[in-house]
Formats: structure tokens, C-alpha cells, sequence
């Protein structure tokens, strides 16, 4: 039987460092608490979570660049502490943003350098980097400097670096970060296809529509745990007894959130600032209820655009976050 | 071997396109060279100075720009990479940073090269300097071996940049420390005693002696000798510099400082 793609056993990770400036101080982070995880070959695994949760220090380990404090984490059935030469080899790993590439170079070059550092044979990249080019529409543009690229054809090319030793398993780290909506939808077609033509993929969001279109199963990872674990369905089958009541709101006082808090079957609510407005979500047992009792407890507060609707993985992933902190 | 070989060589190219496309590059190669070499000769073909000395204005400038490109730009070229979010990159493919780094350095050495041109020229052109007696052999000679410790001296310190960011801070005062003490635009002989010993201690003072030695007929010169000081203390940077990458590899993947943030 084929090891699972990916298997970390309790694996952890503390930053270690110092500070002041004449009585320095040693300082240490934990960013990893022990997490067991395992992702079978093929499937599309997405980790969730906030800023600072672990989730590109896992990420990191994997892929080899950062050693863990204890645990084992194992990439087709490689340790990525000990068979560092031989699991590059296998991999991609691409990292969201802007930086990463040689600006003033073209991707043609970006890719041609890189195709030789994965230590891929001239005679494949020759035909692997035109067949990229085309299949991330990158092809007509590939001899302009990385500099005149738009932001997605940056990512586009990011991408395409990560294939270029055809890896079996790929790391995407908030891949879509920063991206226009029409970006980040073609960049998610692609990792789609990716997954479907076999590659593991595992990739880090921290936006909860996009786990839920592409990934077949998640978890959510918070101060370095992982607090749920399941397919999309499944998570959000953890708010499957809650509805959501969403509502507009100009100028709400604090008295009137601490009062929609102690409506019965209420079991969190969100506030967003918007223009000239606040949009205010309350997860609750009781939908009905709530919208019943919302003029007393606004109290002549000015109410718009009153909604009821189903719960999302976003609403499941902000009841998990809220639980565990 | 030859997927390495090919990587170390596209390091090279990527390195010289680099600093083709870098206006700071040329700073160090071209700007910085012609302004030590117009003081250097300046000074030295002024009525009353040591005409054998007027050597130091021609190569002087050249000396400093070779030995800045090849150090600083190696040292930059990390700190470049780091700010490029490209450091991370290169660390996570299957070739060793080593190999990297030396397709880097060997791109810096040819670029730092160039910088004897321009200020060549500027003597000949603008201060109808020559040098007195040239054995061409042994120039070209003492060219190589200093060209080897600027190597070995760069391949060992640059994994520095890559471990450790402030170690980035130092490289000015090591870089001047050199010109200095190895005796680029003057004779090491005017230093004090002590900082004579130290510079005896760093590969590029014999071979720079050298390569001063092969222009002139003036003195006793033993340039065997020279050579093989130069070239045991530059394998002695080597050695370290081996034992350095272990320690880069490893370090740089405990402490995560290889990305900017």
C-alpha cells in the first residue's frame, strides 16, 4: 500500500529568539503544537487559518526550508528533515505574493533558471516550459520583463515554476492572495485541473469560498492546532442546526450587540464595518427568533436589509476560530 | 553531476544579466574604480613622487573595483536575493547553495574584471601612464592567483549574508579593510609593523604584491613563493568556507531567516 502523500506526526515548531538591546532577553514562540495530519495521494487538501496560526510554518516544513523543533513530517513517505535532496526533487512549492521572481529578467528566463537549479534535463524543459507558458496563458508575453507582468500573470508565473520538475505533490501558500476576483478565479481552475490530473496539492487560504469550490478536504488550524478537520460538507455540517440573520445597521451601540448576545439560541455575532454602515452577522439556533426580537433590542437604531440564510464554511470556520480562543 | 554543473553555469549567466540590467552594479565595477584611480594617479604623477610608484594609480582603481564587485557584489547578491523573496527560492530547489553561490561568484569575478579596463584606460589616456617593466607571465600569473583568493574569499563569506542579515552591516568595513591592509593603492611596507602582520595573514596581500612585482624590475622579488602563500591561505578560507555551508544548510532551516519578513 502507497504511503499517504503527506503525514506530519506530532509535529511542532518553536521560534527561538532575543530581545532588548543591553539586557537581552530569549524569547520563544511556539508555532506548531503538535499536529498529526495525513493527505492521501491525488486529493486537494486545504489548510484554514488566521494570520499567525502555523499555517506557512507547516508549509515551510514540508517543503524543507525550516527544520521542526520535534515530530516528523513526511512528503511521499520522504522526511523532510533528513531526504531534504531527494524530496525537492518531487515537489513544488509556490508562495503568495509579489515577490519571488527576477523583476528585471523575463519569465522566459525566470523559468529557464529555475528549470535548471530542479536540476530538470534540457531536453524536458525545453518542452515543459512552452507547454506551461500555454497552459497558465502566460505564452506571447513570456520574453517581457517580470516587471510589466500584472500582478496575476506574476502568480500565473509562480506557478508554472512550481511545475517545472513536474512534482507529485505541490504546496500552494496563499496562492491567491492579492489577486482581482477574475485572477483568482482562473488561478483556482488551474489548481482544480491540477488536482484532477492527479498531484496532491495542498494548499493555505484564508479565504473560505475559495476552500470550499476547490478543495476536497480541510482543516482549520489555529495557534498552531488544528481545531476541525473533515471535508467541506463536513465542516460545515457543524452549523447545520444554525441559521444566519444578517442586517444593516447605521450607528449601533455597544448595549445593543451585548443585547443580541443574550437572545436566546444566539451563538456569535460578528460586526463589519462597511461605508456608511455596519453589517451585523448573528449566528443563532433560531433564525425566526431573532429577526422577531431585533427591533426591541435596536431600540430605533435605523435597520436595513434584514436576511436570513444558510451557514457557510466561513460561518463554521468563524464558530471554530471564536471556540478555541 | 552535469544537472549540477549546468545549474552552477546558469547561476553564472543569471549573475552577469543581472548585473547587466543593475545601474548599482556599475557603481562598483565602473564609477567607483575611475574615481580611486583619478586621486591614485593624481597624487603619484605629481613633480616628487616615486615614479615606480605610479603603478599603484593603474591598477589601483582596477584592484578596487575587482575586489568589490567580487565580495560585495557576492554579499549584495544575497542580500538582493533576500529582498527579492528569491533567497527561499533557490534554498528550496535540489542544487546546494554552494553551487549557487559559486556560479554567482564566478559571474562577479568576470564582471569585477572589467573594472581594469576603464581605469587602464584612464592612465594611459588621461595620465600617459605605463607600467615601468611588465613580465607579462608573471602578471598574468599573479592575475590568476588573486583571482582565486578573491574567489575562495567570496565563496567562503557569502553564505554569511544568506545566515545571518546584520552580517550584512560589515561588509563595508571588511571591504575597505582590504583595500587597505592588502595593499591595493600603496605599498604595505608604509603600514606599522603589527598591521603588516595582519596583513600577511590575508591570501590577496601576496598575491597583489605579486602582481605590483611583476610591473617593476625594482627589488628582490621571489614570486614562487608568493604565489603559494596566496594560494594556501585562499585554500584555507575554502576549508572554512565548506564547513560554513554545513552550518548554513542547517541553521538557515532552524531559524527560518532566509525570507525578508
Amino acid at each position: 500500500m502507497a504511503s499517504p502523500a503527506i503525514e506530519a506526526r506530532q509535529l511542532r515548531k518553536t521560534y527561538k529568539s532575543t530581545r532588548g538591546v543591553f539586557r537581552r532577553e530569549k524569547v520563544e514562540r511556539v508555532a506548531l503544537r503538535g499536529i498529526d495530519l495525513k493527505i492521501e495521494r491525488g486529493e486537494l487538501f486545504g489548510l484554514l487559518g488566521p494570520n499567525g496560526a502555523g499555517k506557512t510554518t507547516m508549509v515551510k516544513i514540508f517543503t524543507t526550508l525550516l527544520l521542526p523543533t520535534s515530530g516528523s513530517a513526511l512528503v511521499l513517505g520522504l522526511d523532510a528533515v533528513k531526504d531534504q535532496w531527494a524530496l525537492r526533487r518531487r515537489m513544488g512549492f509556490v508562495f503568495g505574493g509579489d515577490r519571488g521572481l527576477y523583476w528585471r529578467l523575463s519569465g522566459l528566463d525566470n523559468l529557464r533558471y529555475f528549470a535548471d537549479l530542479y536540476r530538470v534535463p534540457p531536453e524536458i524543459s525545453r518542452k515543459r516550459i512552452p507547454e506551461l507558458l500555454e497552459r497558465l496563458g502566460l505564452k506571447g508575453r513570456e520574453r517581457d520583463r517580470v516587471e510589466l507582468y500584472s500582478r496575476g500573470m506574476k502568480q500565473r508565473l509562480h506557478l508554472a515554476r512550481g511545475l517545472l520538475n513536474d512534482p507529485d505533490v505541490l504546496f500552494l501558500d496563499e496562492p491567491t492572495i492579492g489577486l482581482d476576483p477574475v485572477g483568482a478565479r482562473e488561478l483556482r481552475n488551474i489548481v482544480r485541473e491540477l488536482a484532477d490530473a492527479g498531484k496532491t496539492i495542498f494548499l493555505t487560504t484564508h479565504y473560505m469560498f475559495e476552500a470550499d469550490a476547490v478543495c476536497d478536504r480541510i482543516a482549520v488550524i489555529r495557534d498552531g492546532g488544528i481545531v476541525a478537520e473533515g471535508t467541506p460538507d463536513s465542516i460545515k455540517n457543524l452549523v447545520k442546526d444554525q441559521g444566519v440573520v444578517e442586517f444593516e445597521v447605521v450607528g449601533m451601540p455597544a448595549d445593543s450587540i451585548a443585547g443580541l448576545r443574550t437572545l436566546p439560541g444566539v451563538s456569535s455575532v460578528a460586526v463589519e464595518d462597511r461605508e456608511l454602515a455596519q453589517l451585523v452577522t448573528v449566528q443563532c439556533s433560531r433564525p425566526g427568533d431573532v429577526i422577531t426580537h431585533l427591533s426591541t433590542v435596536l431600540d430605533g437604531v435605523p435597520l436595513t436589509k434584514v436576511s436570513s440564510r444558510e451557514p457557510t464554511l466561513e460561518d463554521a470556520y468563524v464558530q471554530l476560530i471564536g471556540e478555541s480562543s | 553531476m552535469r544537472s549540477l554543473v549546468r545549474a552552477g553555469w546558469s547561476a553564472f549567466a543569471i549573475s552577469v544579466r543581472l548585473k547587466v540590467v543593475s545601474p548599482w552594479a556599475y557603481l562598483n565595477w565602473l564609477v567607483f574604480p575611475m574615481l580611486f584611480a583619478a586621486v591614485g594617479l593624481y597624487v603619484l604623477s605629481r613633480p616628487g613622487a616615486s615614479g615606480s610608484h605610479l603603478v599603484y594609480g593603474i591598477l589601483g582603481g582596477g584592484l578596487i573595483g575587482y575586489w568589490s564587485v567580487a565580495y560585495i557584489d557576492g554579499g549584495n547578491g544575497i542580500q538582493d536575493e533576500r529582498w527579492n523573496g528569491t533567497l527561499e527560492q533557490l534554498f528550496g530547489t535540489p542544487t546546494p547553495l554552494w553551487v549557487i553561490i559559486l556560479g554567482k561568484v564566478c559571474g562577479a569575478l568576470l564582471f569585477g574584471l572589467i573594472s581594469f579596463v576603464p581605469t587602464a584606460a584612464l592612465a594611459y589616456f588621461g595620465f600617459h601612464a605605463v607600467m615601468p617593466s611588465l613580465d607579462p607571465a608573471r602578471f598574468v600569473i599573479s592575475l590568476a592567483v588573486l583571482t582565486f583568493s578573491f574567489f575562495c574569499i567570496a565563496q567562503a563569506l557569502t553564505p554569511l549574508f544568506a545566515l545571518w542579515r546584520w552580517a550584512f552591516s560589515m561588509i563595508n568595513g571588511f571591504e575597505l579593510g582590504v583595500y587597505v591592509l592588502c595593499g591595493f593603492m600603496f605599498p604595505i611596507a608604509i603600514l606599522v609593523p603589527w598591521l603588516q602582520g595582519v596583513a600577511g595573514a590575508l591570501a590577496p596581500t601576496w598575491a597583489v604584491r605579486a602582481l605590483y612585482a611583476s610591473t617593476t624590475a625594482e627589488g628582490a622579488h621571489d614570486f614562487v613563493a608568493w604565489w603559494l602563500y596566496a594560494i594556501a591561505l585562499s585554500l584555507v578560507f575554502l576549508i572554512g568556507g565548506y564547513f560554513l555551508y554545513a552550518l548554513v544548510e542547517r541553521e538557515a532551516r532552524v531559524s527560518g531567516q532566509l525570507a525578508l519578513a
